[in-house]
């Protein structure tokens, strides 16, 4: 039983690091109906830059991050004007096309300016289990899992603190419910979606710093896109609260599938259960756990 | 509608001509609007009257002509620059934020009054308190004043449809405009729901004197609530003048009941 909540804590808290990438797509999504294909460019950009800062030019980890999060909140005020604003009002596949565009620039730009080779990043959290929990309980809790957990957390928190207090928030939350409304009541959509973008971007910023310490900085950062998709259909496309808690049950059970399944099937499943999770659960409900049920006329 | 006064021109719309590709949806369009006064913009389907306030609001970009708006002329302008200088509008389907409660869709109403900075919000300090106060204070006397205390806490898509439509006026007032385009108010209510509504639209008018332009399909209406009406068909102008006028001009019966 102890090694079972072990696998789960496990779990839950690299589901919250799968959350954190998830999290940028719900911002873009719900606010502009597009699908952010880049966001795990963005993800591996921000990573980059705050190792190529810290190896190239010698800076602090506290001096990198602050450049990376200017570099990051110019690139989504740009990518507002240059790539979305000429295509408003076309097809949601058409922006998707232009944010595969993205993506594939975005990849570019980072490897031309800070070269391909794998960087690593020290965050100064080591990945070694708590004392204090093995001591009490016996059970091995990543240290590293934990303060990652507590940053998304905090994240969140700030995210949340700002859509329900803040003129923008309030601007943000209005945009993502009815565009047409929103415009009459004075919010600039385009300054508001610049916005959004600027944030996930930070979003980014905090996946890449996390996942980049824990796998490295390299060009498979970018394929932990992927890995947000499942979270995204479990907790639906358009819901924050959605995209945490999808994130915690496509991180637990595929850790518990993994050690309790997998062994009959001869291992390696992890890769692949979420999707199937996600599968099945296409079937069941197709907005997802919290996303707006699609109601249509026939 | 005896206390009020009509006062100088604060709307004037000057040979606006509009163009979808090879559709014109308006062709040299011209008219005026008095301070506090109840326009209405009537015409069959498709005469262009929607077109015509989404124009007046810089949702469209006319090719041709001018506004001219307390003083300030001008060819076009974005829906934001509208909402700073005071027209708030409502819509011909309804454009409420579906996911929020009526206090907080009447909130999105005061949105350009808010000055406090960002911090300031985020804090909870100094100015953005006070704001909130006030903006709280404002938008509850728009409440009262609609008489929607009975769903001020209810998310605006459990609500029925004359009520939404309140909600979607309330949130107009709730910017103070000076100018309020209504795009058919009163389409798809009920008897009473319309009685209501002309109530609350006069009411407006009378107390806050506001201006309103108004496009309305029920000639019963139209006819009852405005001090002048434009009648346009097929993007162009028809007809102009108060409602007795326009009511017996041969052109406009034309246009009604299609005869050639």
């Amino acid at each position: 039983m102890q090694f079972f909540f072990e696998v789960l804590i496990a779990g839950l808290l690299s589901g919250v690091m799968y959350a954190l990438v998830a999290l940028g797509f719900v911002l873009i999504f719900k606010a502009s109906g597009v699908f952010n294909f880049a966001q795990g460019a963005m993800v591996f950009l921000a990573a980059l830059t705050v190792a190529g800062l810290k190896d190239e030019f010698g800076l602090s980890l506290w001096a990198a991050i602050p450049v990376a999060m200017v570099v990051m909140i110019a690139l989504g005020f740009l990518t507002e004007r240059v790539v979305l604003r000429p295509l408003v009002n076309q097809h949601d596949i058409t922006l998707f096309m232009a944010t595969i565009g993205l993506t594939f620039f975005l990849e570019g730009l980072a490897q031309l300016v800070w070269g391909s080779n794998v960087r690593k990043l020290e965050l100064g959290i080591e990945d070694v289990p708590f004392e204090a929990i093995m001591e009490s309980t016996g059970m091995l809790v990543s240290q590293f899992d934990v303060v990652a957990a507590l940053i998304c957390g905090a994240l969140v928190a700030v995210l949340a603190l700002i859509f329900n207090k803040t003129k923008i928030g309030r601007a943000l939350r209005a945009v993502a419910d009815d565009h047409q409304a929103a415009l009459s009541v004075g919010i600039p959509l385009q300054h508001v979606w610049g916005v959004v973008w600027a944030v996930a971007g930070i979003v980014a910023l905090v996946a890449g710093l996390l996942w980049g310490a824990r796998n490295g900085v390299q060009f498979a950062l970018t394929f932990v896109a992927l890995k947000a998709l499942p979270v995204l259909i479990l907790g639906g496309f358009t819901s924050v609260p959605g995209a945490i808690v999808g994130g915690l049950i496509i991180g637990a059970s595929e850790k518990l599938a993994e050690v309790f399944i997998g062994p009959y099937v001869g291992g390696g499943i992890e890769g692949w259960f979420p999707y199937v999770l996600a599968l099945v659960f296409l079937l069941v409900r197709p907005e997802g756990l919290f996303g707006e049920k699609i109601i249509r006329r026939i | 509608m005896s206390t009020r006064k009509i006062g100088e021109v604060i709307l004037k719309v000057d040979n606006i001509s509009l163009r979808f590709g090879g559709v014109k949806a308006l062709t040299n369009i011209s008219f005026d609007v008095r301070e506090h006064e109840i326009r209405a913009i009537i015409g069959p389907n498709g005469a262009g009257k929607s077109s015509m306030l989404n124009v007046i609001n810089g949702v469209y970009h006319p090719q041709e002509g001018t506004i001219t708006f307390r003083g300030e002329t001008r060819r076009d302008m974005d829906t934001h620059q509208a909402a700073e200088q005071g027209i708030a509008r409502t819509f011909q389907n309804i454009a409420l934020f579906s996911g929020m409660t009526v206090l907080d869709n009447i909130m999105t109403g005061r949105n350009l009054k808010i000055r406090s900075s960002f911090l300031e919000q985020a804090l909870w300090i100094g100015r953005a308190r006070r704001e909130e106060v006030e903006n709280r204070r404002v938008v509850e006397e728009i409440i009262d004043f609609l008489q929607l205390q009975h769903v001020r806490k209810t998310p605006v898509a459990r609500l029925p449809y004359g009520i939404k439509k309140r909600v979607e006026l309330a949130r107009a007032l709730a910017a103070e405009p000076s100018m309020l385009l209504l795009d058919e108010p009163m389409a798809g209510m009920n008897v009473e729901e319309k009685q209501d509504m002309c109530r609350f639209v006069l009411d407006t008018n009378e107390q806050f004197g506001t201006t309103i332009v108004l496009i309305e399909h029920d000639m019963g209406v139209v006819m009852d609530i405005s001090d002048r009406v434009v009648v346009l068909d097929y993007g162009r102008k028809i007809g102009d003048g108060p409602p007795d006028v326009v009511r017996n001009d041969p052109e406009v019966i034309k246009a009604y009941l299609g005869a050639h």
